[in-house]
């Protein structure tokens, strides 16, 4: 933060809110306004340059806003009907309204991210103009902190600066962003702490939150939107995130947030208020003047109350509810009180309500200045975005994600040390096999253990990565990188700890059992192995996309290498596994085969073993040909090839699938519910025009039913 | 701990006419730690009194020792702290036991397959005295669904992970309704609303204020009431840094804090207004802001908040309250009910009903369980087919030749082995049981012996199901041995096997501290005992030191595999591996290719596995009453060290409190494990 801005906040200090609001409006249009920091300025020139220099700051207005959404039976719902209001640059808007009032559906509307089959009609003007936000235009932040838990604060914010900010942007600058961001946070005390995982003590929750809100503020948008803000915090945190939020959009941005139960410190807030219930506005004007509405329209709020849960009380249809069992059980005991909720169901009191705010001073003023805003044509916003390029984020992700595998004990270092106990424990049973008659089929069941069970044990870093893909989809969808980028980082950073895993594990297992001597032998072995972690690594990825959830997962990853195991051509022998399905696509889809068949042959042949009778020697490619029916004539090297690509295979199908889930899957949605509600039209003979439904599309359907809250 | 042998009152005996009347007088709870650093006072000094009738609120920001004072009441403090002062129960001093009042946990710890009319018909089955009546009983629970307003939803399902149950608000009451079942005369609760919304919080509190009325004294600990919530306590005690700031009458307080110069403004909820007063982290909140210059546009207004950091007005109003007339008040009040020679309240924790009805109810609820949670053996069940008939095509009519007496030796070994790994599956389901178990064996709900027994007889059904499904399609598939008396056999070994690797994750459940380890731990456990079974390496060849001699007797899979080995091969005959040869015989190949001794029968082997599947059990019993009576009496036994200490050093320095870890909400099986996957 510069030396300006300081000034200006010294001497705003002393002014009371009411002056300070009037200082950080627009002194005009094509104006900078003031309060912007220098470093928001300087990233915003540049961007605008190009078009011309003007006023950044963002005006939101949305008008008659209504959306519908299509149930399972085909019935249209209204979510939110007929909504009209605005938010300014400067002000903080709150959205509030009991569950289930449409609070996280305007947000999501007018951030552009409704679900694909949630049909939208009305206008949003942004600036005046009717513009779709694209992903990372406008920041969100989603009420849950997906971040990773083994970084420090510093780390995460300035990692996430550097997979976005643009390359060409000296070091000093962004480290001076970074900076200028922790502290607008209030989060310099905590800068060097780690965020905490399950098995990681780390910052509180509040923090937590802060982060988040950090991470969204460092492209400097404009708009920032966020989802209950302070749910799960305790009353000093929620001011804290509260009172930091005022202060950015003190700065002349336009924040708002949608929140449940304010306390009575974190209300007084809010400059603006937006009261729904059932989807209808019940109040939308200033924060303070929300009391004298509510008085007006018979429900004043009673003394030694909180405002918000009073007009809260007023307008929760569940309290009815509440009421009415409780008198059903007869144990009704309210004492009297001068309470007009008493006499009245909650549910007249919101008609009464909505009804007073439609012919009310206050929605027509909201009106006016909605058609005031929206004749101003501003600057165009573009996107926030990464602007960082493909090999930056590429670069940044795979460091990141290093980082965070070798800090993260239950990522590889659990397994290391779990696959260090296993070939002890194999190389103990299997000490120096030697080549008498029975040590034929031992070299085979070690070999067959060792690619089986071994590998097996990958699966012990899938909840590490399902928490990697949760920091995933949060970032991917606030636009910060790309899949590929994702996947390629993925594929590096693991590589160095597998490779060490894979290196410990082999030495200790082929020099305790002293399989084949011979350097070639050894580091064949050792690839093999490597090869084999690499690909049940990919494949529980692909699955990891695939699957509801994490048991699932397991479940199902478990399921499948042990079909693979059991066709791999140990447990039967290659020739007589059934043809039809087990021997053709399976055994030769099973990654078991292929190595089994490369390390029989890489360790037998060239061996000669006793037989039963002494003095006679086995040849080990007598004993590859007709014992294990090992293909001979292909060479070792050919089945390992074979498995480094079943590696490339399944990271593309684990592309292809997050592509599908991200594309895909939300046209298909969208497009269903447009087909179900245009029979429903045509059936019922009415007249919905399906083209005055704008539709977005949304990554958020895809992450919605997953992670966020139901 | 025995809480069984302690009760034997009737029932419904205190609830009406005269109540408890509960006092507290100098009450200083100590956290020792004598081993490096001073010692902890999480409460300092505190007088109270809780009267029949009345909703009292204990209220403090995190970390005030809220909790604390809540659990020195219901005597369920950990045995780690040092408590002293005095706590009468209507005027008599008696140290309540675990369980013996009524105290309801911030964790719902519920099962989610059961409806609510039938979670609280089997409390009520294995609490309530076997001498009462089958109507009598349901009488009771009508009741109390009446009274907890949980009529509409008496028989919805409650909801786990995976089935969409009853609203939050719902199972906090029903969590409520399982302790008002006996009737208690003091209710004690921590954080009833956390996590609940206005109405459904209001709903709580109003239905527990209702309890109160019925001539109950209920105390509760509450965090960030809403103004309606707040308005419904009679009594409050607000608490800071374990010290008193204000306790009396809820109404009484604003003015009390007017009193001391920090008014309530009118359009704030009291109690948001006295933690705003008390909270310390305000000045820490005040302080970043300060130094991030966000503070520019908060109004200077006649807020004294402002102008006072707050740890300077918990210090003035604690003083201020010291000298109030509320303080003398309460003295004068204690000096009074103390008075009162009431009758001692009598215990009335635990169960009143004798093992065989706390048995059968168990089995029957354990039974209700496994048959609705798809997780628990319905999954296991289908995968098991999967895969038996996935074993049975790729081994089908496996026939006499040379290489199928190797197929025969892999496929009986993937049966006994791999199939039996899959048991795994059924761990989460089994988990969430033992919470229940852990929660109401704290409360003396019933014994570790029945509940183990309940488990393996409800389990029963299903282990054999599974036998039954993969037995059979496997044996006929692959076409084993023909007659039926081998086909018993083989399904025996199976269930013996199950039903061994069950046991064994019940030990393992007992001793790890969450789900992931104890996939982990299982899945090695299971590696080493399926290693060491002869199949990988063959058991002449194992070396003898440590893996042949003690692991693999231990070892379920070296048995079930003679076992099987025996009762597949012998008498059977096969093609050599030169054509011409004479033919080989089953106990040649047992004997010279499996090295397997043939000195003791099949049945032997088997013998040996329900050996070892006893012994599990043996050891799962043993190390749930271990953990029950060794660790309490290692924390008495660091206490009373502790003791002596602080006698040494009678005025130990005072430290701020700090959260008690205590209360820190278990997460949930699927936030802690990540149950949810990221992709849809």
């Amino acid at each position: 933060m510069g030396y300006g801005e300081k000034e200006n906040t010294r001497s705003s200090a002393a002014n009371n809110t009411m002056m300070e609001i009037e200082a950080s409006k627009p002194a005009g249009n094509g104006l900078v306004p003031t309060g912007l920091s220098p470093l928001s300025e300087t990233l915003w020139r540049e961007k605008t340059d190009l078009e011309f220099v003007g006023d950044v700051s963002a005006r939101l207005t949305w008008k008659d806003l209504t959306v519908m959404v299509t149930l399972s039976n085909g019935e249209p719902q209204n979510v939110l009907e007929g909504l009209t209001g605005y938010a300014e640059p400067g002000t903080f808007t709150a959205l509030m309204g009991p569950s289930g009032s449409g609070k996280s559906t305007l947000l999501d509307a007018l951030s552009s991210r409704l679900a694909a089959n949630a049909f939208l009609s009305g206008a949003i003007l942004i600036n005046g103009r009717k513009r779709k936000l694209s992903f990372g235009t406008a920041a969100y932040v989603t009420q849950d902190d997906n971040l990773i838990g083994t970084l420090t604060v510093r780390e995460t914010i300035s990692y996430s600066a550097r997979l976005r900010l643009p390359d060409k942007m000296p070091w000093s600058e962004k480290r001076a962003l970074i900076e200028s961001t922790i502290i607008e946070m209030g989060l310099q005390d905590c800068a060097d702490t780690v965020i905490g995982n399950w098995h990681l003590r780390g910052i509180s929750g509040g923090e937590k939150r802060r982060v988040s809100i950090a991470l969204e503020i460092l492209m400097r948008p404009r708009l920032l939107f966020l989802d209950e803000p302070t749910s799960g915090l305790d009353s000093a945190s929620a001011f804290f995130v509260t009172q930091t939020l005022r202060g950015l959009s003190r700065d002349g941005r336009t924040v708002i947030a949608s929140i449940h139960q304010p306390s009575s410190e974190v209300f007084e807030l809010f400059d603006q208020l937006y009261l729904l219930s059932g989807g209808k506005t019940v109040y939308f004007g200033q924060a303070s003047e929300a009391y004298e509405f509510f008085a007006q329209a018979g429900f004043p709020c009673p003394a030694l109350r909180n405002p918000s849960d009073h007009f809260l009380r007023c307008i929760n249809s569940d309290f009815d509810k509440v009421k009415a069992t409780l008198k059903g059980s007869m144990k009704l005991r309210f004492e009297a009180s001068d309470d007009p909720l008493e006499k009245m169901t909650t549910a007249e009191a919101i008609r009464t309500l909505i009804d007073y705010y439609r012919t009310s001073q206050y929605c027509y003023t909201a009106r006016e200045k909605v058609e005031e805003i929206s004749k101003v044509k501003g600057t165009v916003l573009d996107s926030g975005g990464s602007q960082a390029s493909f090999l930056m984020q590429s670069f940044t992700l795979t460091k990141r994600s290093f980082v965070n595998m070798s800090r993260d004990f239950g990522y590889y270092w659990l397994r290391l040390v779990i696959y260090i106990v296993v070939t002890i424990c194999i190389g103990t049973i299997y000490l120096n096999v030697g080549t008498s008659y029975t040590s034929i089929l031992a070299r085979g069941s070690c070999a067959s253990f060792v690619f089986g069970f071994v590998t097996f044990m990958s699966i012990g870093g899938f909840p590490s990565f399902v928490e990697d893909m949760k920091v995933f989809q949060r970032e991917r969808l606030n636009g910060h990188y790309g899949v590929t980028s994702f996947v390629i980082s993925n594929t590096l950073s693991a590589m160095p700890f597998l490779i060490l895993i894979t290196f410990l594990a082999g030495t200790i297992c082929y020099f305790m059992v002293r399989l084949h001597p011979g350097f070639e032998h050894y580091i064949f072995f050792v690839l093999c192995l490597y090869a084999s972690v690499t690909v049940v690594e990919s494949l529980m990825m692909a699955i990891a996309s695939v699957v509801p959830n994490f048991l699932m997962g397991i479940i199902i990853g478990a399921g499948i290498q042990g079909i693979f195991m059991l066709v791999s051509g140990y447990f039967r022998l290659p020739n007589d596994i059934p043809k039809p399905v087990w021997r053709y696509p399976m055994s030769y889809i099973s990654f078991h085969f292929w190595a089994l068949q490369g390390q029989y042959q890489n360790d037998l042949r060239g061996l000669l073993f006793d037989s039963q009778t002494p003095g006679f020697k086995i040849p080990g490619e007598y004993i590859l040909e007709k014992i294990f029916q090992i293909d001979v004539h292909r060479s070792k090297w050919i089945d390992l090839s074979v498995i480094f690509s079943m590696i490339v295979v399944y990271r593309i199908i684990f592309l292809i699938m997050i592509k599908i889930n991200e594309d895909v899957t939300p046209w298909v949605r969208g497009y269903v519910a447009r087909r179900r509600m245009q029979q429903k039209n045509v059936s019922q003979n009415k007249t919905v025009a399906p083209d005055g439904l704008t539709q977005s599309p949304s990554l958020r359907a895809y992450v919605a039913t997953g992670t966020s809250k139901r | 701990m025995e809480i069984e042998a302690a009760s034997g009152s009737q029932v419904g005996g205190g609830g009406g006419g005269r109540g408890t009347y509960l006092v507290w007088e100098d009450l200083t709870v100590v956290l020792p730690n004598f081993r490096n650093g001073p010692t902890k006072r999480l409460l300092n000094g505190l007088s109270g009194y809780a009267e029949p009738g009345r909703i009292m609120a204990i209220m403090g920001p995190s970390g005030s020792g809220k909790s604390t004072l809540l659990d020195s009441l219901a005597g369920r403090l950990s045995r780690n702290v040092v408590m002293t002062g005095n706590i009468l129960f209507n005027g008599s001093k008696k140290r309540l036991d675990y369980g013996s009042v009524a105290y309801v946990t911030q964790e719902d710890v519920l099962l989610g397959t059961l409806t609510v009319r039938e979670t609280i018909k089997y409390s009520a089955q294995l609490r309530l005295p076997t001498s009462m009546s089958k109507e009598e009983v349901n009488g009771i629970v009508e009741a109390t669904i009446m009274e907890m307003g949980l009529l509409d939803c008496a028989d919805r399902l409650i909801g786990n992970w995976h089935l969409r149950g009853i609203s939050g608000g719902e199972k906090k009451r029903l969590s409520i309704a399982l302790e008002i079942l006996t009737r208690p005369c003091l209710l004690f609760l921590d954080e009833p609303t956390s996590g609940l919304d206005s109405a459904s919080a209001f709903f709580v509190i109003q239905a527990l204020r209702n309890v109160a009325r019925d001539g109950r004294t209920v105390i509760s600990s509450i965090h960030q009431p809403s103004s309606e919530v707040f308005a419904l306590f009679d009594d409050l005690f607000l608490l800071s840094g374990g010290e008193t700031v204000y306790f009396g009458e809820a109404k009484m307080a604003v003015e009390f804090f007017a009193e001391a110069g920090v008014p309530c403004p009118s359009r704030r909820n009291p109690s948001d207004h006295f933690l705003r007063c008390v909270n310390s982290d305000f000045d820490k909140v005040t302080a970043t802001l300060k130094g991030s210059q966000r503070m520019r546009d908060v109004p200077n207004s006649a807020d004294p908040l402002l102008n006072l950091a707050t740890a300077e007005i918990k210090a003035m109003l604690v003083e201020k309250y010291r000298r109030s007339k509320y303080a003398s008040r309460t003295k004068a009040k204690i000096r009074e009910i103390s008075a009162i020679e009431g009758h001692a309240i009598e215990s009335k924790g635990g169960s009143q009903a004798n093992w065989l009805k706390q048995l059968s109810t168990l089995i029957r609820r354990s039974s209700v369980n496994m048959s609705r949670d798809v997780g628990y053996y319905w999954l296991r069940i289908m995968i098991y087919i999967v895969v038996s008939i996935c074993v049975g095509t790729i081994y089908f009519d496996v026939g006499n030749t040379y290489t199928a007496i190797f197929a025969r030796g892999a496929c009986g070994a993937f049966i006994t082995g791999f199939m039996t790994f899959m048991s795994i599956g059924g761990f989460p389901s089994f988990i969430e049981e033992m919470k229940i178990f852990y929660k109401e064996r704290l409360n003396g709900h019933y014994g570790v012996a029945v509940f183990i027994l309940s488990n393996f007889i409800s389990s029963f059904p299903f282990l054999v199901a599974i036998t039954l499904s993969t037995g059979t399609i496997t044996f006929y598939m692959v076409k084993f041995r023909k007659e039926f008396s081998h086909y018993v056999y083989f399904c025996l070994i199976i269930f013996t096997s199950i039903s061994v690797i069950e046991s064994l994750m019940m030990v393992v459940a007992s001793l790890v501290p969450n789900f992931l380890m104890g996939i982990i731990t299982g899945a090695g456990i299971i590696g080493i005992l399926m290693m060491t079974s002869g199949f990988f390496r063959l058991l002449p060849d194992l070396p003898k030191p440590f893996w042949r001699y003690p692991i693999s007797f231990l070892s379920y899979g070296s048995w079930a595999i003679q076992g099987s080995y025996k009762n597949d091969l012998l008498g059977l005959e096969f093609d050599p591996l030169v054509p011409g040869d004479p033919k080989l015989n089953g106990e040649f190949i047992i004997t010279n290719m499996f090295g397997i001794k043939l000195s003791h029968s099949k049945w032997w082997d088997l013998a040996a596995i329900i050996a070892i599947l006893v012994l599990y059990r043996v050891l799962f019993f043993i190390i749930l009453k271990f953990k029950e009576r060794a660790l309490p009496l290692f924390r008495t036994f660091y206490a009373k060290k502790t003791l002596q200490q602080l006698d040494k050093r009678p005025s130990f320095r005072k430290m701020p409190s700090f959260p008690s870890k205590r209360h820190e909400v278990p997460h949930s099986l699927s936030s802690q494990e990540g149950l949810s996957s990221p992709l849809p």
